[in-house]
Formats: structure tokens, sequence, C-alpha cells
């Protein structure tokens, strides 16, 4: 198909994903956006979350590919999504066990935050993170 | 004389040392083979991370109008009065000159920079061993509610962070992620004035090099910021060539890769395209966000060179040992047919004479 998006999800130890796609979802910074051949060039950041590649070269029609990504950004041009993360997993690969110590890892230091703006701040980045890991691992096992 | 027994006992002690060293040298040629294919992976990301970087700087409005004054602090220019060397050294002995190397570059430097307060904190346990102790430990009291920095009470000029451990032995990102978060938090809280980086670059087999670099203040984006290196002598290469020749290891790793090379291009042209992005967070925002990442992707990128410079130094020095237990047994094998055969020689003396006396 001519209409058909470039998707690269790079991280720091390697290129994770290199495909052609339909569309792929992307959790940015203030919400999901998804998008299809054709967007208008747009550069942003993505928070915590899933980014989603539906139909894929290896799925075929119809297939959805998910990662769990956190903390990076994304570049979107009309025939390329180029997607930098530095974490990146597939949801079989997440450890909920992890996720779940990050989880109170988080709570604890948002408990001792005081009045740092700036530790809230990095708690709730912790604690987003630890939320999103496990809900694309629980998703996963449905 | 040594006695035929005393030698070939020798002989068999230098056979089992070389047996070591043989293995030593395969084990780090196939480490050093993984460690380069994790560098070589990692450009991608730390390129396209300088180039979204070159290009936000064009639209992001770094300096105030108004002012003149830089907004972002990482990019901030002090005089340079603390000095923070992060040294990355190797955790384990057996190669060679590496960590001396690495320390001799540092102690240039300290020297040099003699008149500056000079904080050092170790990445790999040689590094850390070897600065604990010759320097003191930095000293700092608790944090308080109203400082919420540690204070700090300098006693000496130079004196040793309490560095991360047990980095080096399973890399991963997020570990020197804390590390470089720690750097940035002394850097914008003004407790230190500038960062520098001592590792071993990594080019390939024959091209590495120790190099002091420098990473905050950030100044330019897209060359990393080389103080000065110490180039291995033409000797040394030869040695390290004939050493991943023997082990199997290419000396050009990344010759002949026209993908990979497609792939870096495009890489660098990452967030540089001609066209008006629409950007979802302020330029500012992002271009804020993003700087610390660049900081971290250096370390990270230093660090990777680094393990795969420290596996071809282990390589290239028990390749030599190796060579050098195999003259050690040649030599010893020699003199120990030497004195059979005189011990032969002057037993037949002995008899033809006792013959001829009868």
């Amino acid at each position: 198909m001519a209409d058909q998006l470039k998707v690269r999800l790079v991280t720091p130890d390697r290129i994770l994903v290199d495909q052609t796609v339909e569309a792929v979802e992307v959790p940015g910074k203030n919400g999901y956006f998804e998008v299809l051949y054709g967007a208008a060039p747009l550069l942003s950041e993505i928070g915590a979350g899933e980014v989603r590649l539906h139909g894929g070269e290896a799925g075929g029609q119809g297939s959805v590919q998910r990662y769990s990504v956190a903390r990076g950004f994304v570049e979107v041009l009309p025939d390329r999504v180029t997607i930098l993360a530095e974490t990146a997993q597939k949801p079989e690969e997440i450890d909920s066990g992890a996720a779940q110590e990050q989880l109170q890892h988080g709570q604890k230091l948002w408990n001792e935050a005081g009045e740092d703006p700036d530790k809230y701040a990095h708690a709730n980045e912790v604690m987003a993170e630890a939320e999103a890991k496990l809900e694309s691992a629980g998703a996963g096992k449905h | 004389m040594a006695n035929v027994l005393d030698l070939r006992r020798r002989i068999r002690s230098v056979r089992n040392t070389r047996q070591i060293t043989k293995a030593m040298k395969m084990v780090s040629a196939a480490k050093l083979r993984r460690a380069q294919e994790r560098a070589v992976s990692a450009r991608p990301y730390a390129s396209m991370l300088a180039s979204v970087l070159e290009s936000l700087k064009r639209r992001a409005e770094i300096y105030d109008p108004e002012t003149g004054e830089c907004r972002h602090p990482l990019l901030l220019t002090r005089p340079e009065k603390r000095i923070l060397l992060v040294v990355v050294s190797g955790d384990k002995g057996f190669a060679g000159a590496f960590n001396t190397n690495i320390f001799k570059a540092a102690a240039n430097f300290i020297a040099e920079n003699g008149d500056k307060e000079i904080d050092i904190e170790a990445i790999g346990r040689k590094g850390r061993d070897l600065f604990r102790r010759r320097y003191p430990a930095a000293q700092f009291s608790e944090a308080t509610e109203e400082t919420q920095r540690p204070e700090r009470t300098r006693a000496s000029q130079v004196e040793v962070l309490a560095g991360p451990t047990g980095v080096l032995e399973k890399i991963h990102y997020d570990t020197i992620r804390d590390v470089s978060d720690e750097i940035i938090a002394l850097y914008t809280h003004e407790e230190i004035d500038a960062a520098y980086l001592v590792y071993n670059e990594f080019k390939s087999v024959i091209q590495q090099r120790v190099v002091v670099e420098r990473v905050l203040p950030i100044l330019s984006l897209t060359v990393h910021e080389v103080e000065r290196a110490e180039e291995p002598t033409l000797e040394e290469r030869e040695r390290a060539a004939e050493a991943a020749l023997s082990a199997g290891v290419s000396l050009y790793p990344h010759e002949a890769e026209a993908a990979e090379k497609q792939l870096e291009d495009e890489a660098k042209n990452f967030g540089t395209a001609e066209v008006d992005y629409i950007y979802e967070q302020p330029p500012q925002e992002i271009f804020a966000d993003v700087l610390p990442r660049y900081v971290t992707s250096q370390i990270y990128h230093a660090t990777l060179e680094s393990i795969a410079a420290e596996h071809a130094a282990r390589m290239t020095a028990m390749d030599s040992a190796t060579n050098n237990a195999s003259d050690m047994i040649d030599s010893l094998t020699l003199t120990m047919n030497r004195v059979r055969q005189a011990a032969i020689t002057k037993e037949i003396i002995e008899i033809v004479s006792g013959a001829a006396a009868i």
C-alpha cells in the first residue's frame, strides 16, 4: 500500500522497531494521539504510556503491536514517525514486580517531597511510569 | 645448573599460565565484539538527540531577547572554580595499561588545574579504589529543611565523591541516568562550574585514545568538546592489531556497512527537516527537557566506549602474555634439552673412562 507510515522506535540501546504500519498511536505528554499517513509535521514530548502500531508488517491487517514507553519525544513527518524513548518494552517483557516496586518507590518519594515542587514532579513522573507499565502488562494478559 | 625435573616442572607451570591467558584473551575478544555492537547500536539515539537539539536551538529562544541572558541553566558558563571530574575506568585489572593511562590523564588534569577545587566521581572499581586512597572523601552534612541541598564542608582541594558502584558490570541506561541527574543537579545548584569526563574513546581496536571531554556547560551540541587526548603509540597499535587478528576480531567493524551509514545519515536529519513543525509543547520546554537527556546520552556513550576499550586492552594484554609464555616455554625447553644432553654425555664419558681404566 502506498499510504503507509514508516515507524521507527529508537531507544538508547538499539532500534527496537523499524517497519511500515497503517497507523500509530503515541502517548503524547498532553494525551494520546494517533498518526496516519500524511500527518502534519509535529514534534512532541511523550509521556509514560503505550505506543500502539496498527497493521504492522509482522501482524498483517488489523493487528496491534504494543510497546510500553517512557521519557522521550516523537517526530512526525508526513510519511515517517520516529519515536525516541529512554525505555521501551513489550508488554510481556514488563516485570510487574519491579513496576510495583517502582510505584511504591514513587509513592514514598511523593510522601517525602515536602514542599519542593521539583520533587513532587519527579515523584509524579515515577508513579506515572510505573502505572503505565502495570497497565500495559495487565492488559496483555486478558 | 638446574636439573631436568625442575625444568620440566617449570615448563608445565608456564604452559598452564599460557592456557589461562589464552582463554582470557578469547573471552575478552568475545566480550569486545558484544561491546562493540552495543556501542554501534547506541549511536542512532545519540545522534538523533543531538540533531533534534540542534534544530530546536534555532527555534527555541535560548537567549532572552531583552537581556541577552541564557535561559537554560545547563548552557550557562561561569568562571571555572569548582570542577567535577568524572573518571571512567575499568572494574578489573589485567588489561595492560588501560587503567593506568586513564589515571595518568586524570592526574595530569588535576595537576594542571591545581588552583581549582576539584571533585572526582569515579565510574569503575579500579578508579574508585585508587582515588579513595589518594584523596579524602567529600564530607556532607544532612540536608535540612531550609537548605534543601546537603551542605558541604571542604577540607581539601581535591576530594572524592561517593560515586556509583557496580555500573559497569551490567550497564544500563537507567543507572547512567541517575549518575547524570546527580551531575546536573550539582551544576544547576551552582555547586560545580564545569564537568569533565575522562574516558577511553574507542573507534576500533587500533584506534583508541584517552580523552578529557567537557560535558557541562554545553557549548556546542554537535561536536564533542575534547580538551585533550592521548594517542597510543604506533607500537601499541601494531600489538593491538596483531592481537585482534589472532582472536578473529575485525579491525574496522563499521566499514562497508552501507545500511548502517544510511541510518546514521537519517539519524542526523532527525527533527531537522525544513518544515514548520507543530510543537505540542513550546519549543523552549522541549529543549529544556531534552538537554539533560543529551548529557546522559553523552555519559552513556562514554561508558559504552570505555567498556569496549577495556576489553580490547585486555585482549591485547592477554595476547602479549600468551606470546611471552610461548617464548618462555621455548627457551626453557631448550635449556632442559641441553641439561639432559649434558647429563647423558657425562654418563657416557664416565662409562668410557671406566671401561678404559679396566
